[in-house]
């Protein structure tokens, strides 16, 4: 084990020591910004990880990383996740009721930002444990540091295997399995009280964005060019520009118009009207069967080929 | 066309403009098409006189090269469009014609090699010539002479004995011909590599026989010296140099034969590259001076006292039983010339009649009616007579029976049809007549030679042939007559399928059929060492020749009696008789036969066998059914007043029901054969065990009295509804439907469900107290209330549930509702992901969902983003697929799956089950198979094996709705026991091309046309199944598919379904182990993961459970008294979870495996293609390990690291897993 190397395109290497025989890799390397992500990842003290293990989770790695200093936050999974999580704290490995919450506890602040509206209701979220999340092996994470010197410690301590930490705050095993049955099932008046004001939440955004859209109802729709746009209305035939026929769900669907208006045209010329027509069928069907014997000849050729007919 | 013509010749050619030209032309061509489509129609010098008549006035017009430039579109010559025109209309199709034309080649024998063997003929014909006659001699001092040369003479019963008063003697035979199917071009290669038989006739002198040589086996025995005669001289014979050996067809000593094989040599005469035998038959001349009318079926020839009692006197020989098989054995040698003549003059008569004949013979010679090595069908040996004679039948007609009208006669068929027409009238024949009741006699020219009256007398079947005017059907049981009419039906249904989409020729012609068990119902294995037949007469074995033919014939009389209309079929199969040395005077006879039951389903489950009333006049049928069953028989009163002569067979449960028929046979074969219960053997018991909880569970649910079983929880399904539907009032919407979707309402779950209540699950040792919630789906009346965003509407949902699951505990006492909010994996808040789980009172768990109609549309606008709405606005940049876009892609994907497919699945499969009775014991069977192989659940979903399993119920075209009548769908060829739709679907996983797809028209024909406008469902491009099972709602084949199997699986199944049906073949060699089929090889594994039973909830069900483990005390016997109060839940399976999880998380590294029936270990291999060191990628997908960095190369390279998943595996499996095994 003496010449696992040090580095590895430019990743430092970090062994962690599972047990005696077994040792683990991290594949560490100080995060370079991006452009978007500046204000969540701070360059410097941020540590970007590779091959995290499965189910680690953020005070593990807490744990881990003592040694060099303290550590900030934990990210897991940064890539995969879509832009507008970027304001998200670090708990969103933490099982989907926390995913549930802290996603409508981030998306309102950030609306709030911008048109400062009254104060939103805020969502009972579910009872949480604190329980393990099992990531896919060999995902990556972020671990943003207090400093940069811990950056450097972290980086630079790469010497012996050190030992994984075993948080035992969150159950692993068997008793993982029974914790996580449990928090699926929390009290239902929690349900209640989840349900209840997440609803009110939705109704509340729906009244906020119908007042910041700037379509007003009965207000026709002009874009910068000029064009009105015509839409179908809901389910009661209301558009939006009002008086003007619009195309039928049909034809948005297809692009095509309705049948019976081109079809009537098309089937004007009767099929056997005339000699050359039948003609012309009974020549096709001909060849057609012509074909198709031979194709049939053809087939059976290959199956011969393939020694299919010796039946015993 | 005569019209046509002269309107030609009208058209005056100086003026005709060109336009006018024109179209003539066209109208000439059209005239050309017409006629080579009639042609087909007409005859063929006719139609090519009328086409050279045309022809000749084409050249009349002027432009030529046009003309001929069309000419050469059109497909050639007259002769070829004709031969086209044929193919398809009077063959099935043209491929079929051209299949049936190459497949006829390949079993015929090939011309290039017969010379030798005629050579040999010839050379054979003279020596036999010359062989010195022998004086005239008793008949065992002639054999004593000949056993001095190590010949044996075949002596039939009754033996000659010391006071026998006649002499045996030989003459060179007076004709010597070729005789049977040799002669005629007619052979068909045997099956199981036995050679073609060439029989040769060899016409014995009239001067060796006296009037009354017909009695007491004395033909018999001259025929039996003059063939050890010749025997002799040919094995001595060094010009032949060949071996020779004895042969008597079907076990009849009276029909032995002698066999002529080439030794290894190189004479010119060595015909062993034709793959042929020669066979000597000794034939009686049409002037012998043996009277003919002795020989009737009614006339009694063995005068049994005669040779026990000489002071009896003639006049009471009229009181002896006729000796019907005794006369066919005599009648039938003087046969084979007729034949070949009558066949010779059919082959005249009828151009495809050799063709025809050839296609019946592979047909039945697929089917085991012939020799063969494997389980043949009994009576079918040196049957080819019988073949050729039911064409004969087809093509001349009927004998006019007195008594028949004009209406009823048989019409003959034209003699101009095609072969496969012929094959498909005589597959007609044979699946509508009765042999049972009608008697056939071939229309002959002469008239037959004894009227029908004297044939009644005979239990067996008749058909007597037109030439030798004998009983082809003699020594023929009815039962295989049965099995013969079954397999016609089902080969008619498969060429009659209208909406085949395969091709019908390979599961004809080219498959063998002879596998017991995909072709029974039930399989006995029979040993009759043992046998002793309870009213046994010297008679009897006199008359078919020897006692194991008595023996076997009476069984099958027996057992036939005994079944009556429980069985479709009742076949007696055993390896067909093989040639035997010249010392052996007789033939062997099987010791272990196989008696197979293909049941009819309406009957054959009956627990009462009704006998004749207790005062019925008739006192001869109440002692023949008290004889036929023994003390099993028993008076008794009936509900609707009658008393009646009744059998009762008992059962505990309903899977004993299944084996009534089989206790029907034990029992028979008991009381007539003493044949115990130990020398009968059916693989019944083992397979229903594997379906069946372990005695220990099973015995606390007895005892506890709680309803179990299907029944059980379709009636908790009901009530449930009914609790549900009376909230009504509390609830903001009222409950429309509930749809079940579970396969624990539609009969097809592995174990029949059970419930669970606390205080029984403290009775069961921990790891027997599973609960498994049953699926359900709540659908609400439609309001315009619920929210236009997907989100909100899951919030919705959750509020629903909150509030039923509150008034339900209030108004149900006893029952508990919990809210599920998620599944712990999946983070979406989009996926309907929610349940509410309810367990009742009674103990059964429930889980239901809410099934919202708009969330599909919904859901549709976030994938197709704005285009959904507005289609019409092409955007020109390509947008990118968002997280979002997949997240909805899956929860759309999930929603159909679950909220459309599922619904509809669960109820055509429950109609299937309630029409089938073996249908769902299949499903049961093949599930808990593919469970055992630890692939079921992980790689494949249990929908699809439904959908598998349903194809061998309705795949005739045939499709099964609510509403088609019961009655009708009993009649259909289907499995009719759980065992051998397994054993067919076993076959078909064995053989599928799983890139062909399957289709399976589960919801009918009228269920097709909706599925036009449903949007395509599968829009997920990457599918990783490489199976296609689609359905008429399912084009794409991808619904229950979703999950895999991936071609590792695939191949996998494809392996494991070889090997199981290799071990379904031991059936054949007595030595099937039902266990064995489903205890899984583990040696494949690179990992093992033990877990320990004693924490798996779901242990009970494990294949291969060990009983100490599920004792409720467990190690320490003190510990049990800390948990009284046991807690339930409801589908909590660790092991399960542990499993998903570990799939999910080591997807690219590890393929898992693991059986979701309490499965006590989880088999991984790892990926192959990680195995090689590869550079450093940031999403390399895998636990790695750097390897040493190679100079030249810059990238870093690293490789899997093993140890580190290893311990990994531990940790997250923590208190579940008790070892890992590593396999180099």
């Amino acid at each position: 084990m003496s010449t696992i190397p040090s580095n590895v395109s430019g990743f430092t290497v970090l062994p962690i020591k599972y047990s005696s025989t077994a040792t683990h890799y991290l594949y560490a390397r100080s995060h370079v910004s991006k452009a978007d992500a500046r204000k969540v990842l701070p360059e410097g003290r941020t540590l970007f990880l590779v091959n995290v293990p499965p189910d680690a989770t953020e005070r593990e790695l807490v744990l881990f990383f003592k040694h060099s200093g303290t550590v900030e936050k934990v990210i897991f999974n940064f890539e995969v996740k879509e832009p507008h999580h970027e304001d998200s704290d670090s708990e969103d490995g933490e099982g989907d009721e926390d995913a549930m919450d802290e996603d409508a506890a981030d998306e309102q602040p950030r609306k709030r930002r911008k048109t400062q509206p009254p104060a939103a209701p805020a969502v009972i979220p579910l009872p949480a444990q604190p329980l393990r999340h099992f990531r896919k092996t060999g995902s990556s994470a972020y671990v943003i540091f207090l400093d940069s010197s811990s950056l450097e410690r972290a980086l630079a301590s790469t010497s012996k295997p050190r030992a994984w930490p075993k948080s035992s705050e969150e159950p692993s095993g068997l008793a993982h399995y029974r914790a996580l049955y449990d928090s699926l099932r929390p009290p239902l008046d929690a349900v209640r009280a989840f349900a209840d004001s997440s609803i009110e939440l939705y109704e509340y955004e729906l009244a906020k964005s119908k007042q910041k859209s700037k379509y007003r109802k009965g207000e026709a729709v002009v874009d910068e060019d000029g064009f009105t746009l015509v839409t179908r209305g809901g389910a009661y035939g209301k558009t939006l520009g009002g008086g003007v026929g619009v195309a039928s769900k049909r034809f948005q669907r297809s692009g095509e118009t309705a049948r019976n208006r081109g079809n009537k045209k098309a089937k004007k010329e009767k099929e056997g009207f005339y000699a050359f027509q039948k003609a012309e069928k009974q020549r096709s069907n001909l060849i057609e069967l012509k074909r198709k014997w031979e194709e049939d000849k053809v087939k059976v050729e290959k199956l011969k080929a393939a020694r299919r007919f010796k039946p015993y | 066309m005569t019209a046509l013509k002269r309107k030609r010749e009208e058209i005056p050619g100086p003026h005709k403009s060109p336009r006018v030209e024109d179209e003539d032309q066209m109208m000439e061509g059209d005239q050309d098409s017409e006629d080579s489509g009639e042609m087909s129609a007409m005859d063929e010098d006719e139609a090519q006189g009328e086409w050279g008549g045309i022809t000749g006035s084409n050249e009349a017009v002027p432009p030529e090269g046009v003309h001929t430039g069309k000419k050469s579109k059109l497909p050639s010559t007259g002769e070829e469009l004709r031969a086209i025109k044929d193919a398809s209309d009077l063959f099935k199709s043209s491929s079929f014609k051209l299949q049936i034309d190459v497949l006829l080649p390949n079993v015929r024998p090939k011309a290039s090699r017969v010379p030798p063997l005629e050579r040999f003929l010839f050379a054979l014909h003279s020596f036999l010539k010359e062989i010195p006659s022998v004086a005239p001699q008793h008949p065992l001092e002639a054999a004593r002479k000949l056993l001095k040369k190590g010949v044996a003479v075949p002596y039939s019963l009754p033996l000659p004995t010391e006071e026998t008063n006649w002499k045996v003697a030989f003459e060179p035979p007076s004709d010597i011909t070729l005789v049977g199917s040799w002669a005629n071009k007619v052979s068909v290669k045997p099956k199981d590599g036995n050679k073609f038989g060439v029989d040769l006739a060899v016409e014995m002198p009239n001067s060796l026989f006296q009037e009354k040589d017909y009695l007491n086996g004395r033909f018999f025995h001259k025929r039996a010296f003059y063939l050890a005669t010749l025997a002799a001289a040919i094995q001595k014979s060094k010009m032949l140099d060949i071996d020779v050996s004895y042969e008597s067809l079907q076990g009849d000593t009276r029909l032995t034969k002698l066999v002529l094989t080439p030794k290894p040599n190189d004479s010119v005469n060595n015909f062993t590259k034709i793959h042929a035998k020669v066979c000597v038959l000794p034939i009686l001349s049409t002037n012998s001076p043996i009277p003919l009318h002795r020989l009737s079926p009614s006339h009694s020839n063995i005068r049994l006292n005669v040779a026990t009692n000489i002071t009896n006197d003639d006049t009471k020989a009229a009181a002896h039983h006729p000796t019907p098989s005794y006369n066919t054995a005599l009648l039938r040698t003087l046969a084979p010339k007729f034949q070949l003549l009558s066949v010779h003059e059919l082959q005249n008569d009828c151009p495809a009649f050799s063709d025809a004949l050839t296609l019946l013979r592979i047909w039945a010679n697929q089917r085991g009616y012939s020799e063969g090595t494997r389980m043949c069908v009994r009576g079918f040996e040196g049957a080819g007579p019988w073949w050729w004679s039911i064409l004969a039948l087809l093509l001349n007609g009927e004998e006019r029976r007195p008594g028949a009208t004009k209406a009823n006669k048989r019409k003959s068929v034209g003699k101009g049809l095609s072969s496969y027409q012929l094959f498909k009238a005589a597959l007609e024949f044979l699946a509508k007549h009765d042999f049972e009741k009608e008697h056939v006699f071939v229309r002959s020219p002469e008239g037959h030679r004894y009227p029908p009256e004297e044939y009644s007398s005979g239990t067996e079947a008749l058909f007597v042939d037109s030439a030798s005017l004998t009983n082809l059907l003699a020594g023929v049981p009815l039962g295989s007559l049965e099995l013969l009419r079954y397999d016609a039906r089902q080969t008619l249904d498969t060429l009659n399928q209208a909406s085949f989409s395969g091709d019908p020729f390979g599961g004809v012609f080219l498959k063998d059929c002879r596998d017991l068990p995909t072709r029974f119902d039930i399989i006995l294995q029979v040993n009759l060492t043992s046998a002793k037949p309870r009213n046994a007469s010297a008679h009897s074995t006199i008359d078919f020749g020897s006692p194991a033919n008595a023996l076997l014939a009476s069984i099958n009389s027996i057992l036939r009696l005994g079944l009556g209309d429980r069985s479709r079929a009742v076949t007696i199969l055993h390896p067909s008789s093989t040639p035997r040395s010249l010392s052996q005077a007789h033939p062997s006879s099987p010791d272990i036969i196989f008696i197979g039951l293909i049941h009819d389903p309406h009957h054959a489950f009956r627990l009462v066998d009704h006998g004749p009333a207790a005062n019925a006049e008739d006192e001869i049928a109440v002692q023949n059914f008290r004889d036929l069953w023994g003390d099993k028989a028993e008076l008794r009163r009936f509900k609707d007043g009658r008393i009646l002569e009744s059998v009762v067979w008992e059962v505990t449960t309903a899977d004993e029901r299944a084996h009534v028929p089989s206790m029907v046979v034990r029992h028979l074969l008991k009381r007539h054969f003493s044949i115990q219960d130990g020398d009968v053997e059916t693989w019944q018991a083992s397979f229903d065990a594997l379906l069946r909880l372990p005695p220990s569970v099973s015995r606390e649910y007895m005892a506890s009295g709680v309803s179990t079983g299907f029944k059980g929880a379709l009636t908790a399904f009901d009530n449930l509804v009914k609790a549900v539907k009376k909230l009504d009032d509390d609830l903001p919407l009222s409950l429309l439907t509930v749809s079940p979707i579970s396969e624990m309402l539609r009969y097809t779950s592995v174990f029949s469900p059970i419930p669970l209540t606390s205080s029984l699950a403290s009775l069961l040792p921990p790891n027997a107290r599973y609960l498994a919630p049953i699926e359900i789906i709540l659908e609400f009346e439609k309001s315009s209330k619920w929210p236009d965003d997907i989100k909100a509407v899951q919030a919705i949902k959750l509020a629903f549930f909150e509030r039923i699951a509150s008034t339900l505990m209030n108004s149900v006492p006893g029952l508990t509702a919990k809210v599920v909010v998620g599944d712990g994996v999946h983070g979406s808040l989009i996926l309907d992901k929610a349940c509410m789980e309810i367990v009742t009172p009674e103990g059964w768990a429930f889980s239901a969902s809410i099934w919202h109609d708009r969330e599909v549309n919904l859901l549709d606008q976030v994938i197709g983003g704005e285009t959904s709405t507005l289609p019409h606005i092409v955007s020109k940049k390509e947008k990118k697929r968002s997280a979002e876009y997949y997240e909805a892609l899956e929860a759309k994907e999930f929603y159909m799956r679950r909220f459309i497919h599922a619904p509809r699945h669960h109820r055509a499969i429950a109609t299937l089950a309630h029409h089938y009775s073996a249908f769902p014991g299949t499903v049961r069977l093949v599930k808990r198979w593919l469970a055992s192989h630890w692939i079921l659940h992980g790689h494949i979903s249990n929908e699809v094996i439904e959908l598998i399993c349903a194809s061998f119920f309705i795949d005739s075209g045939r499709t099964v709705t609510s509403d088609t009548d019961t009655e009708k769908t009993m009649q259909h060829l289907v499995p009719t026991s759980k065992e051998r739709g397994f054993s067919c679907v076993i076959h078909f996983l064995k053989e599928w091309k799983w890139e062909e797809g399957l289709f399976v028209p589960l919801y009918g024909a009228a269920a097709a046309p909706a599925s036009e406008s449903l949007p395509s469902t599968s829009t997920r491009s990457g599918n990783a199944s490489v199976w296609k099972v689609s359905t008429e709602l399912d084009k794409d084949g991808h619904v229950w598919t979703h999950q895999g199997p991936d071609l590792v699986v695939a191949h996998r199944v494809h392996a494991l379904a070889n090997a199981t049906w290799n071990c379904l073949q031991g059936i054949e060699q007595g030595q099937l182990n039902v266990q064995s089929i489903f205890i899984h090889p583990t040696d494949d594994y690179d990992i093992l993961v033990k877990l320990d039973p004693s924490v798996l909830p779901r242990y009970f069900h494990n294949v291969n459970a060990d009983t100490t483990l599920l004792t409720k005390r467990g190690k320490y016997a003190n510990k049990t008294q800390g948990d009284e109060t046991v807690g339930l839940m409801p589908g909590f399976d660790p092991a399960q979870l542990l499993f998903n999880d570990l799939q999910r998380v080591y997807t690219d590294t590890l393929k898992l495996f693991y059986d979701p029936f309490g499965g006590d270990s989880i088999g991984a291999v790892w990926d192959p293609s990680l195995k090689e060191a590869r550079p450093f990628r940031v999403l390399g997908g895998f636990s790695s390990l750097p390897v040493k960095k190679d100079k030249a190369k810059d990238k870093g390279m690293v490789v899997l690291n093993q140890s580190a998943i290893i311990s990994e595996l531990e940790r997250l499996g923590y208190g579940l897993l008790k070892k890992i095994t590593l396999h180099a």
